[in-house]
């Protein structure tokens, strides 16, 4: 058994086809007619060019938008007029196309390789790409082609590239394994986009493996086996078949409503935390955006983002939301979540101090700038405000107050906002919880924020090893908690959300069904599944299970129960 | 010779696609065209130049361009700094 990265979901059972490198390598020749080597370079741009327009097309057509925009950047590096410069001017000093191509190649893999960054760093693989199918070219070597393998076949590379992948018939390949890359690389993307499970960074894949050896490869865990016993294969094509059967069970479910199987209809929505992640939740089929986070567009950078920033950013998630419901979180900073230009002061326990909703309520500036784009933005689409950290209901009443306040301003300059905009607080603190019932009457929603509540319940730092294994929502404690919430909720005819990990919990949903909760908030990837399961109970089978929950006095026992009832 | 200083908006800061827009732009124009980052100067009309910059969200990059059309140039190069280079 060999362990890679696991890159692309699935499981394959196959026989190995390899794809070898072309020899690149070329000799160096004295140039004496200039021209005409600069003349053969540029004949050779243009192929490459016209070439792998070709391919970007296929591309589109066959694997998606994105796959093909990889291979049209290789274009325009190609025609980078720096790099068109330094080829012609070391060819002109006498150095071969191929050569002069090499160094300057070179040049750019060394300044890419070296930035401080991920992006840049992964730019190398495109620059190699590049390089080598312009050497090739040049060569008038052979493009390797894949198109031609035979069913059941696992490919095994150096790397993919996209310019190797056009043209691969997804349905005869079982598998891809590859010496290089991550769960980030090109490669990964494409076995993703071809939904063909991957496992990449094989250790010496291509020294191991021959033409026609047998192997079987999971996905996700990165797991390859060479030369499988029939016990094995036999257990990796029953994953296969039962991982594709819940596959297609899921797709099924894609534009379906979420009900449980007795009828009852709750909201599924979305976590985002910018807004190109909106594209994501429509993709994924939610039904709108539970919780935005907004950190993103103050972290990062050295000064506070403008109000005409802030509302084209928020403008963008409602327009592509189209009329579905956005909650968006006003910034909740400090804590774990530093920004360095508010110039907050270093605290002995964060958690417990200047934070979120506090710190905005004492800057006023900041807050306005904020709240006024959110109220412009509301024009745009059904946009929710929420208010995180809420201990008390004076927080919340300010807040009203200043929405107020900016409302007649936008009145007085004729700026079109959402008058009925609703303001709703984010459950997340003990206090909070024990004053929902009066919370639930001035907020117009709620949503619980289980990380922060099961932290604040159960008092433990999540991050410290000693204490960790408080940290559950499992908690009685913090059941009960939430239960309350909805139930203050649910008297006072209020929504209830909820958007920490426990929402898309597939033992907690039953329990979340029967306290009353009416939204669902999780991250993209999990739509389908959490759809998936709340269609398997029905509420009174939940209420059931819930009642035996109620006598339990610790988070071992809840768990142990929820585990055995799961469906 | 005419300059502005703008706010890197995109989140990746200026990547694959963003440096190919602006480096795109700016070989339309027969002006020169450089910007300054920190003590970095990029010709703007090399995407491999700008990627290898490493222009990340939230940077002051100031457009300097020099020569032929260089008022139309700065022009349209603000917008696509102003727009996010349509991102």
């Amino acid at each position: 058994m060999i362990q890679g990265i696991g890159a692309s979901k699935g499981y394959g059972v196959g026989t190995i086809v390899r794809i070898e490198e072309t020899d690149l390598s070329f000799e160096d020749k004295k140039i004496t007619d200039v021209d005409a080597e600069v003349a053969r370079f540029r004949k050779a741009v243009e192929d490459f060019t016209e070439k792998t327009m070709d391919m970007a097309a296929k591309m589109r057509e066959q694997v998606g938008e994105k796959e093909a925009e990889i291979l049209e950047g290789h274009v325009i590096m190609v025609s980078d007029p720096a790099m068109a410069d330094e080829v012609t001017n070391q060819i002109k000093d006498g150095t071969c196309a191929e050569r002069a191509l090499w160094n300057v190649c070179d040049m750019f893999i060394q300044i890419f390789s070296m930035a401080e960054d991920e992006l840049t760093n992964q730019r190398v693989t495109d620059v190699q790409d590049m390089r080598n199918r312009l050497l090739k070219i040049l060569l008038g070597k052979e493009e390797v082609d894949i198109s031609q393998v035979p069913k059941g076949t696992i490919l095994a590379a150096r790397d993919l590239t996209p310019s190797m992948t056009v043209g691969l018939h997804k349905e005869n390949v079982v598998g891809i394994l590859t010496e290089v890359g991550g769960k980030t690389s090109h490669s990964a993307i494409l076995a993703r986009a071809l939904e063909i499970p991957a496992v990449l960074s094989v250790p010496d894949i291509m020294q191991t493996v021959k033409d026609g050896q047998e192997a079987a490869l999971d996905g996700d865990l990165g797991v390859v086996i060479l030369d499988p016993s029939e016990e094995e294969k036999a257990e990796y094509h029953a994953k296969r078949d039962q991982y594709l059967k819940e596959k297609e069970a899921l797709r099924a479910l894609v534009g379906k409503p979420t009900i449980t199987a007795d009828g009852k209809q709750v909201e599924l929505v979305c976590n985002i935390g910018k807004p190109q992640d909106s594209d994501m939740v429509l993709e994924r089929d939610g039904e709108g955006v539970g919780l935005f986070r907004t950190e993103f567009l103050f972290m990062d950078r050295t000064n506070t983002p403008s109000e005409e920033e802030q509302f084209q950013a928020y403008k963008q998630v409602a327009e592509t939301m189209q009329g579905k419901p956005v909650i968006i979180r006003t910034l909740d900073v400090g804590g774990d979540k530093e920004i360095p230009y508010l110039n907050l002061e270093k605290e002995e326990n964060p958690f417990l101090g200047y934070r979120a909703i506090r710190v905005c309520l004492r800057q006023k500036d900041l807050y306005r700038a904020q709240l006024r784009a959110l109220l412009r933005a509301s024009a745009y689409g059904d946009i929710r405000i929420m208010v995180p950290m809420v201990t008390c209901l004076d927080e919340l009443r300010q807040v009203k107050e200043i929405l107020g306040e900016l409302m007649k301003e936008l009145d007085q300059e004729q700026i079109a906002y959402n008058k009925e905009i609703k303001v709703g607080i984010m459950v997340e603190t003990p206090a909070a919880s024990l004053m929902a019932d009066l919370l639930a009457k001035e907020a117009d929603f709620f949503s619980i924020g289980t990380n922060d509540l099961t932290q604040y319940t159960m008092v433990v730092d999540r991050g410290n090893a000693q204490v960790a294994y408080l940290y559950s929502a499992y908690n009685p404690a913090v059941l009960r908690s939430i239960a309350h919430v909805i139930a203050c909720g649910n008297k006072a005819g209020i929504p209830v959300g909820m958007c920490g990990e426990a929402a898309a919990d597939e033992k907690l949903i039953p329990l979340l069904l029967a306290y009353g909760l009416d939204e669902f908030s999780v991250s993209a990837t999990s739509v389908l599944a959490t759809r998936n399961t709340i269609a398997k109970w029905t509420i009174e089978e939940a209420k059931a299970l819930a009642k035996e929950v109620e006598g339990l006095g610790t988070r071992e026992e809840v768990e142990k129960l929820l585990e055995q009832r799961k469906k | 010779m005419v300059t502005e200083k703008f706010t890197v908006k995109n989140e990746q800061g200026l990547h694959m696609r963003p440096a190919g827009v602006l480096s795109k732009t700016a070989a339309k124009y027969p002006c020169e065209v450089k910007l300054n980052v920190g003590d970095k100067q990029i010709n703007a009309k090399s995407i491999m130049m700008i990627i290898g910059g490493c222009i990340k969200c939230g940077m002051e990059v100031e457009v300097v361009c020099n020569g032929e059309q260089e008022t139309e140039c700065l022009a349209e190069l603000k917008e696509l700094f102003l727009s996010g280079f349509g991102e």
